[in-house]
């Protein structure tokens, strides 16, 4: 799979005009640089091969662990993930969370208060949640809470004299809630229609004949079962988080792989793109496993052979 | 009927209704009877005449669109007589009669327990709530009524989830969960509507020992009238929320008095009378619950109709057990007599 996937993604970048040596060179330059200038450094980067034995050395190189250096800026590729993975981790751990928690408990409200304002109110929301896009969102929160209301900073992630973790808080808690928002929204629609199909399910009434109060019925016998969907659905949406980063660590002026991500494909930087749609590859795939992991321990049926 | 301090419930002019774009379904409307402790009472009728509806009214778990119009339910817990109809739907004092004095037997096993719990925790949810033992007496007290139900090595089983039953191992145990707490009165809705005949057996069997071990007063819903045969003390017949014919199992089935329990009786195939056997169906189908005949229910249906029928029969004694709601019930049981 990621094969597959990195070798279509190399063929992308392959066909998209110019390359990295057009990208090197400043406007004033170019009319003065010869054609030769120009094929020296091709071949000093070693652009001149043919495109499969460029793929051959990049896989080779990268199943060893050399990630290569950025044509950028020379950097070497590991030090600049280093630097911006556990920024967008951090960024769409808190987010997830959020929104995880956030979705499921608001959607449960609604189906069990079904029909009352609560739950129109919320379904209102949730629509103009999911339909919304989420740069919108940042911007009207950097006006309404960072620049009106001056309650959290406009963007960044470490400035300088804040460096314990209890500093960075205030800078997260924006980017983190509004890449939430549109998982939540969908979560939470999600949750209320899963919730209402297994309320109206046959065992929830064996729950109540056996006596048992409203709440136990409703959140054990429940919500433990409509869970399962629900985890499959934010499963499924986590590139959406990954994707959605990218947006808000521009808005939010995020050091993040997002950023960094929109940086290198403007530079043509092939070894950082590669580097990093692989990583969002390797994302989504483990992603995948571990809601499988997840549905298992929640949902016995789909648990195989003997514990 | 006769002593007074047998009587486990006493259901009295009961209405039920639902709800709906502004229109109101009587599904059960005014119905009477009394369950006996240790006898089983079988309430039989097509589909949608209220059975099922009266079975969740007495347990009060009616779907939110529906109520309790009028009527009384009560119920005898010790010497104390409880109106149920009175009790607040999911209150204190319904939740402790939910489960440990009335339990409730689901018609589909396959949908009525929970698939992401084991069958041992959803048994000890009713002891939880219902006695004061502990864990560990808990935890024996399921493997001993999973083993009264017949379910081989129950320790291992107890720990197993519903779906690595069978269907009528399911039944068993919604059985065993409802017997948990030794219930005056078990409701019984269809079940074993979903199962196949040779369970059915041994599940009626099962149903039959512990009425007999435990005094228990069994409310038996059913369309099943081989089922009424082999099992009913007392049987009520139900048609459009009435109950049009009500007495022992041999008033009802021996002598049955309301033309819609003989079209009943007459719409089952014997066996062994081979395929060419008469079989009369009831003509027509169920009227529409919104658009209700005048006068008795069946009249459109009945061979028997006559302009009396226009108006609604009040219920008659014919004996001290049996009674029926037909005008034309004297001519009727003659001519079957």
């Amino acid at each position: 799979m990621l094969l597959v996937i990195s070798f279509l993604v190399y063929s992308g970048l392959e066909l998209s005009p110019g390359d990295a040596v057009s990208h090197m060179i400043s406007p004033e330059l170019a009319s003065t640089i010869t054609a030769e200038q120009l094929d020296a450094m091709r071949e000093a980067y070693g652009l001149n091969q043919s495109f499969l034995t460029r793929y051959w050395i990049w896989l080779t190189s990268m199943v060893q662990g050399d990630m290569g250096y950025s044509m950028a800026g020379g950097v070497a590729i590991s030090e600049i993930m280093v630097k911006t993975v556990p920024a967008t981790l951090e960024l769409s751990m808190v987010a997830l969370f959020f929104s995880t928690i956030l979705g499921c408990s608001l959607g449960v409200i609604s189906a069990l208060k079904r029909g009352s304002g609560t739950d129109n109110s919320l379904t209102v929301a949730g629509m103009a949640g999911v339909s919304i896009p989420e740069f919108f969102f940042g911007l009207v929160a950097i006006l309404l809470f960072a620049i009106e209301l001056k309650w959290l900073p406009v963007g960044g992630r470490l400035l300088p004299h804040y460096e314990t973790l209890w500093d960075r808080i205030p800078n997260i808690v924006l980017p983190s809630l509004v890449l939430a928002l549109m998982m939540t929204a969908g979560a939470m629609r999600y949750a209320r229609s899963s919730m209402l199909d297994v309320l109206a399910r046959e065992f929830i009434t064996t729950a109540r004949s056996k006596g048992m109060p409203e709440w136990r019925v409703n959140i054990l016998h429940g919500f433990r079962v409509a869970l399962t969907p629900v985890v499959v659905l934010i499963g499924f949406r986590l590139p959406l988080l990954i994707g959605g980063s990218t947006i808000i660590e521009q808005v939010y002026q995020w050091p993040g792989i997002g950023s960094m991500f929109i940086r290198s494909v403007r530079a043509s930087d092939y070894p950082l793109v590669m580097t990093i749609s692989l990583m969002y590859v390797f994302v989504v795939l483990t992603a995948s496993l571990i809601i499988d992991v997840l549905t298992a321990l929640i949902d016995p049926r789909v648990r195989l052979g003997k514990e | 009927m006769e002593n007074k301090n047998n009587i486990a419930l006493s259901v009295r002019d009961l209405k039920t209704f639902f709800y709906t774009n502004n229109r109101c379904n009587k599904a059960v409307n005014g119905v009477s009877f009394d369950v006996e402790k240790g006898k089983t009472l079988c309430i039989v009728g097509e589909s949608g005449c209220g059975k099922s509806v009266t079975a969740a009214t007495i347990m009060q778990l009616l779907p939110t669109l529906s109520r309790i119009e009028e009527g009384e339910i009560k119920f005898q817990k010790d010497d104390k007589i409880i109106n149920i109809e009175k009790l607040e739907k999911n209150g204190k004092e319904m939740r402790e009669i939910r489960g440990s004095d009335i339990a409730m037997i689901f018609q589909d096993p396959m949908t009525a327990l929970n698939p992401v719990y084991t069958v041992g925790f959803q048994i000890s949810e009713n002891l939880k709530y219902h006695t004061n033992l502990n864990k560990k007496e808990i935890r024996e007290k399921c493997i001993s009524l999973l083993n009264d139900m017949g379910i081989p090595l129950p320790e291992k089983r107890v720990d197993e989830y519903p779906h690595s039953y069978s269907g009528g191992m399911r039944q068993r145990a919604m059985i065993a969960m409802a017997m948990a707490c030794n219930p005056k009165i078990l409701i019984a809705d269809e079940p074993t509507t979903a199962l196949d005949v040779t369970i059915q057996a041994q599940i009626f069997e099962l149903m039959d020992k512990l009425k007999k071990e435990n005094d228990t007063a069994i409310i038996l819903i059913t369309h099943d009238m081989g089922v009424v045969a082999e099992l009913a003390d007392n049987v009520a017949v139900m048609y459009m929320g009435n109950i049009v014919e009500a007495g022992t199992a041999d008033d009802v089935l021996r002598r049955p008095t309301h033309p819609y329990t003989k079209a009943l009786l007459e719409s089952v195939p014997v066996l062994g009378r081979g395929k060419n056997q008469d079989i009369n169906p009831i003509k027509g189908s169920t009227p529409d619950p919104y658009n209700r005949p005048i006068g008795c229910q069946f009249a459109p249906r009945c061979n028997w109709q006559t302009e009396s029928c226009d108006v609604m029969p009040e219920i008659t004694q014919i004996n001290e057990t049996h009674q029926v709601r037909c005008h034309k019930y004297e001519q009727f049981f003659e001519k079957y007599k």
